[in-house]
């Protein structure tokens, strides 16, 4: 068995795939080696387990450290996964064959899809999840990935060398440091410490070190991150007081039940593991006066809220909504944690209150009236990183191969962490074996809109994803993230399984060629109304319709057209999914046929690439103000495409700087071809010595 | 990185095929997109203006206004008869010219017509290429992105193209300022932000309506707003001549302290008396402006009041019209009283305006500024001159006529260069943008009403907005974002 120096407990993580270590073991004459991984990731959480079993789908030995093994998979806030945007960010992870919605397929207690009346394009997927189960099914999949150690303990420093001289970068991170002093050697490391880095616990007054409640901050990385020179900021969150389950009076409250039937979060699920009946519901009541008078009254014992350190323009406590908008019933929606779980969520009352105040406050509510507060809510205060100072493949500008995934980087929200995950597992894999990184764009997935806007852009809040954000939404839709990023997944980062490939093909053909059949069939919409009475089809015009503009009606599905027209239309409504998936590009075609121009512009911007090396304060020839510099040195864009999105830099900027590239690449150009005439000489050389 | 800049130099290099590669991924390489349009030659009094398009619908373009002729023969001129598309009227007998890709200016198909200078022939062909679909003003620079996209400038080309971009982009920025100052501004702005409102709540319905509490009826206050928006466009793209007076020529805008002689100079140059002048400070108090022919250019010379700080609120808004109009202007006559130049007010003009303009290098910025130093008749004529470490000024004395010759020569050196340019975007152009834009949103409303499915109706809004900012400016996410969080309590 694999063992070095007083390190914490092992957690073997496949029994098959121990022949890594074994084989390096025995290979090695006597004394244990340091060990060695390909890609170290630190952190147990929602964007660690993401990043560590990516890494290790696309074929990296990958050691996952975290201060407890038993709380890897732990969902530290609510007990749901998905949401509007969020269900986005799921079904991408998930195209990529990541974890959590898999994971949600097998733990969720309530499933609902969000924005059901509102359009295909921003249905929001989404279940309250057992805690428990969630965490057990994770540790259960963690464990038993293939080529993924699993090791607790904490980390305190990296191990620095010299920089590769091809990248840019004042050093390369070779390793790291555990709290007992033992080291770990890999070739890239990914750094997802969530709210630990100088993590600070706020409850009224009191304040005390933590991560979580319960876990010990890490201090010692964040002085080492800050002495590279990394910027940092200060970033605030907060959660909900838990409630006694049977202290609640739900008979009065409004109850909402789950969807029947459930949607499954994954691609490659067509059911839950639970059935509707079987779900738990949730429970709304809402805030009042009292409540307000309360908040109102006890701010000087509230140091979260009064504190300085910037937080979000949205409103994530109840203090801030008493204060932002005062005289308003704010809901609270009561939340199942689990199936035996003895807690309820009361989603809506983060709070920091001096603890016996929570109580007070809570049994004010409707419903509530003689609740029992079991853990009160807290603050947490962290650092987080600038993400501008990472690229787009989330490793940082200042240190090669070292990777940010999740809330490090600003952002908020376990679908975020998990986001970010999957791209720097995939990235730091890639790194290793020295292929071009796998960048998502904003033409492609939500994903690439929130790595996009936290590398160029930054953030002052703790970043959270809205399909607001997005430009291109009626083209990134939960139904087609298969078709966008499972391909190439397999193809550029080899993190998909070839089962999902297959699937995703099928899928992605079949639907072209319905599409194709759906535009071939034509008729005078004279002859539709006869066949499709109960569409409002209108008989005004007298050119021929085609069947893909008469899905487009709401009363029109493929199973009515399908009636209409058995052959060739029967066969594509077989599948469920894919009939339902050739209503939804219906509905979207002419608007999609626009976007896609636009797009086309956007990624002819990307494919423009700026060197990663320009010193831009220093370069001299080009015409930049210095505003625009200082905002390119600090964001560092790798395209075109970025630096026309950094706010401030003008297209005047934008063509000088295409003007300074080409000139440098015909100097470098010219410099290579002279250096290639130097190699060959010196080969001749060499030659010829040998002959003599 | 760098070697693949390199191989997308080398293949620039070679020829016509396409710089651009998708990066990593296997997807085809993006096509060019919309067709854009654009008066290329220069502003002014000329015979033949020419104007271009780029992209795929260039050859339907052309094809339609020059009904019901077939596209003539590739890269040779033929006269054709061009007519509105819309109403059938003819518009000017042309030369035009047909160039598919590759072999084009801009690697794409395009096409140059070559019209009769005249404004009403040039407004014409501009607004009739607006009205064809899939056609749309060019973006500032936007023909030259698009020939570096497919490899189709040499570096030198680049090199001198890059200055010419960056004064058509400054040109445009002034100019969108002008246009936007007055009337036709202050609506735009104002659809503007209604438009941003009512998208802002329809996009806070769709990202937080299920699971938190919005107020009711969020939906039904923008379907108000944004009918409301329609009739207010539709009413006044119908009536044509609303907030549209155009201002051709270059912008000559005379500035200085007090009391150095601005109006005199502005009487001198137009030869009537525009503007009252009188010894004492402060006597103009707003902008006033006259067009005038100096040196046989088309000229707009306003006269501003003197720039300085603690006066009364009459003056310190004539003094914030000053400034807003320098910001505006294509050639800055920068004033002094060559007898007073030590004293505090002359200081600050010399150490804020004329240096921040001549701080810019000639290629960088396209604004132009000549220092004129009034009054040299107060001057001794065998004291010391008006200072060593003034920059380069011309003397004069309104009073006497004397350096007026200087003066003039100097300003026509100025005005070939301003007028000469040809991306300077003459108002005509930014008429049609206008209406282009105005039109666009207008449509996009229409399809919002249309639209049951919400997020295809949100579409509609965005492009709506888009066209909108396009002339306004700003245009963000966040300003969206900041005004969900404003008007709404959510988030969790």
């Amino acid at each position: 068995m694999f063992y070095f120096r007083g390190c914490g407990r092992w957690v073997a993580a496949s029994f098959t795939k121990q022949q890594f270590p074994l084989a390096r073991l025995s290979s090695d004459s006597a004394a244990p080696r340091t060990p060695h991984f390909d890609v170290i990731v630190i952190g147990g959480g929602h964007a660690g387990t993401e990043a560590a079993t990516a890494a290790a789908r696309c074929g990296s030995r990958t050691l996952l450290l975290t201060h407890r093994v038993d709380t890897i998979g732990q969902m530290s806030c609510n007990p749901s996964f998905g949401g509007i945007g969020k269900g986005h960010l799921m079904r991408e992870v998930d195209a990529l064959d990541g974890l959590c919605s898999r994971i949600c397929d097998q733990s969720g207690v309530h499933y609902k899809v969000l924005n059901r009346r509102k359009g295909p394009a921003v249905w929001g997927l989404r279940a309250q999840i057992d805690r428990k189960l969630y965490k057990q099914n994770m540790q259960k999949e963690i464990l038993n990935t293939p080529l993924l150690t699993v090791q607790e303990g904490a980390v305190e420093d990296l191990i620095l060398t010299e920089p590769e001289p091809e990248h840019t970068g004042k050093c390369r991170v070779s390793g790291v440091v555990l709290v007992d002093g033992s080291t770990v050697y890999a070739e890239s490391v990914i750094l997802t410490t969530g709210t630990f880095l100088r993590g600070m616990i706020v409850i009224g007054l009191e304040t005390h070190p933590a991560g979580r409640l319960g876990d010990q901050p890490s201090i010692g990385l964040a002085q080492t991150l800050e002495k590279l020179g990394f910027v940092v900021g200060r970033l605030k969150t907060g959660t909900p007081p838990r409630i006694a389950k049977e202290s609640i009076n739900f008979s009065i409250l409004n109850k909402h039940i789950p969807d029947n039937p459930s949607v499954p979060f994954s691609f490659t699920n067509e059911t839950v593991w639970i059935k509707p009946e079987d779900q738990l519901p949730c429970y709304l009541t809402h805030t009042n006066p009292r409540v307000d008078e309360i908040v109102l009254k006890n701010l000087h014992l509230n140091s979260h809220v009064k504190e300085t350190t910037r937080g979000p323009r949205y409103c994530p406590s109840i203090e801030s909504k008493v204060l932002r908008f005062p005289n308003r019933l704010h809901q609270v929606w009561l939340e199942p944690e689990g199936m035996d779980s003895d807690l309820i969520y009361p989603q809506g009352l983060s709070m920091t209150l001096p603890a016996e105040l929570q109580e007070k406050m809570i049994t004010c509510i409707r419903g509530l009236e003689k609740a029992k507060v079991i853990q009160p809510g807290y603050g947490v205060q962290y650092d987080y990183l600038d993400p501008r100072q990472i690229t787009p493949s989330l490793e940082t500008h200042l240190v090669q191969r070292l990777f940010f995934a999740g809330q490090i980087n600003g952002t908020t929200g376990y679908e975020e962490a998990a986001a970010q995950g999957v791209i720097a597992g995939i990235n730091a894999s890639l790194r290793v074996s020295r292929k071009p990184p796998f960048v998502v764009s904003r033409t492609e997935g939500y994903i690439g809109v929130l790595i996009d806007d936290l590398t160029t852009l930054g953030t002052s809040e703790p970043y959270r994803m809205f399909t607001s954000r997005v430009e291109f939404r009626l083209s990134l839709r939960p139904d087609n993230a298969d078709s966008r990023l499972t391909l190439r997944g397999y193809k550029d980062a080899g993190c998909v399984s070839q089962q999902r490939y297959e699937r995703a093909c099928w899928m992605k053909s079949s639907l072209e060629e319905g599409i194709s059949v759906l535009k071939s069939i034509e008729f005078l919409s004279s002859k539709w109304k006869k066949l499709i009475p109960e569409a409002s089809i209108s008989t005004s015009r007298s050119l021929p319709v085609r069947a893909l503009d008469v899905l487009k009606y709401e009363e029109v599905d493929m199973d009515s057209l399908a009636k209409a027209v058995p052959e060739p239309l029967k066969k594509y409504t077989k599948c469920r999914e894919l009939a339902e998936r050739l209503k939804i590009e219906a509905t979207y075609e002419s608007v999609l046929f626009h976007q896609l121009q636009e797009i086309k512009g956007v990624q002819q911007d990307e494919a423009l690439q700026l060197p990663k090396d320009l010193d831009y304060l220093t370069i001299r020839d080009v015409s930049l103000s210095h505003e625009v510099r200082e905002k390119l040195h600090f964001s560092r864009p790798q395209t075109i495409g970025a630096a026309s999105r950094i706010p401030g830099v003008t297209p005047a900027a934008i063509i000088n700087l295409l003007r300074f590239v080409k000139t440098t690449q015909q100097r470098q150009a010219a410099m290579n071809e002279s250096s290639k005439t130097d190699q060959y000489l010196c080969d001749a050389d060499r030659l010829q010595e040998r002959e003599l | 990185m760098w070697r693949g800049l390199w191989t997308l130099a080398a293949q620039a290099a070679r020829g016509p095929r396409r710089l651009c590669t998708r990066r990593s991924s296997g997807a085809p390489a993006p096509g060019s997109g919309a067709t854009i349009f654009a008066l290329s030659s220069g502003q002014g009094r000329c015979g033949i203006a020419v104007i271009r398009t780029s992209g795929p619908a260039s050859g339907h373009a052309l094809r339609i206004l020059t009904a019901p002729r077939d596209l003539p023969l590739a890269r040779h001129a033929s006269l054709r008869l061009l007519s509105d598309p819309r109403s059938g009227e003819p518009l000017d007998r042309a030369l035009v010219l047909w160039f598919p890709g590759p072999q084009s200016f801009t690697g794409e198909d395009c096409v140059e017509f070559h019209v009769h200078g005249g404004p009403a022939v040039v407004s014409g062909v501009l607004q009739a290429l607006g009205s064809v679909p899939g056609l749309r003003p060019a973006e500032a620079g936007e023909f030259t992105r698009r020939a570096f996209a497919n490899g189709k400038l040499n570096l030198t080309e680049v090199e001198g193209l890059a200055d010419l971009i960056h004064a058509e982009t400054e040109a445009q920025r002034r100019q969108a300022l002008r246009q936007l100052d007055g009337e036709l501004g202050h609506l735009c702005r104002g659809w503007a932000e209604t438009l941003t409102k009512a998208l802002a709540h329809v996009e806070a319905y769709i990202d937080f309506g299920e699971d938190d509490n919005l107020e009711e009826g969020v939906l039904e206050q923008a379907d108000i707003k944004v009918r409301a928006l329609e009739v207010a466009l539709g009413a006044h793209l119908r009536d044509a001549r609303r907030g549209q007076r155009l201002r051709s020529g270059a912008h000559v805008v005379v500035t200085g302290p007090p009391n150095a002689g601005k109006s005199s100079l502005v009487n001198l140059l137009s030869r009537k008396p525009v503007s009252i002048v009188s010894p004492e400070p402060g006597t103009t108090r707003d902008v006033l402006e006259t067009p005038v022919d100096l040196a046989g250019f088309p000229v707009l010379l306003s006269d501003t009041a003197g720039l300085r700080e603690g006066v009364g609120p009459v003056e310190q808004e004539g003094v914030r019209r000053a400034r807003e109009r320098l910001e505006q202007a294509d050639l800055i006559l920068a004033m002094l009283d060559a007898s007073d130049l030590a004293s505090p007010s002359s200081c600050n003009f010399l150490a804020t305006v004329v240096a921040s303009v001549g701080a810019q290098s000639p290629s960088d910025s396209s604004q132009r500024l000549l220092l004129v130093l009034n009054k040299s008749d107060l001057l001794s004529p065998e004291g010391p001159g008006p200072g060593p470490d003034l920059p380069p000024h011309l003397l004069l004395s309104c009073l006497t006529g004397e350096g007026l010759d200087g003066l003039l020569e100097a300003l026509r050196k100025e005005l070939a260069a301003v007028c000469g340019d040809p991306s300077t975007d003459p108002p005509l152009l930014t008429r049609a943008r206008h209406q282009h834009h105005l039109q666009g949103c207008l449509d996009a409303l229409g399809h919002y009403k249309q639209s049951k499915d919400l997020a295809l109706a949100a579409e509609a809004l965005r492009v709506a907005r888009g066209h909108l900012t396009r002339l306004t400016g700003g245009g963000g996410t966040e300003e969206i974002l900041d005004i969900i969080f404003r008007d709404f309590c959510v988030g969790k």
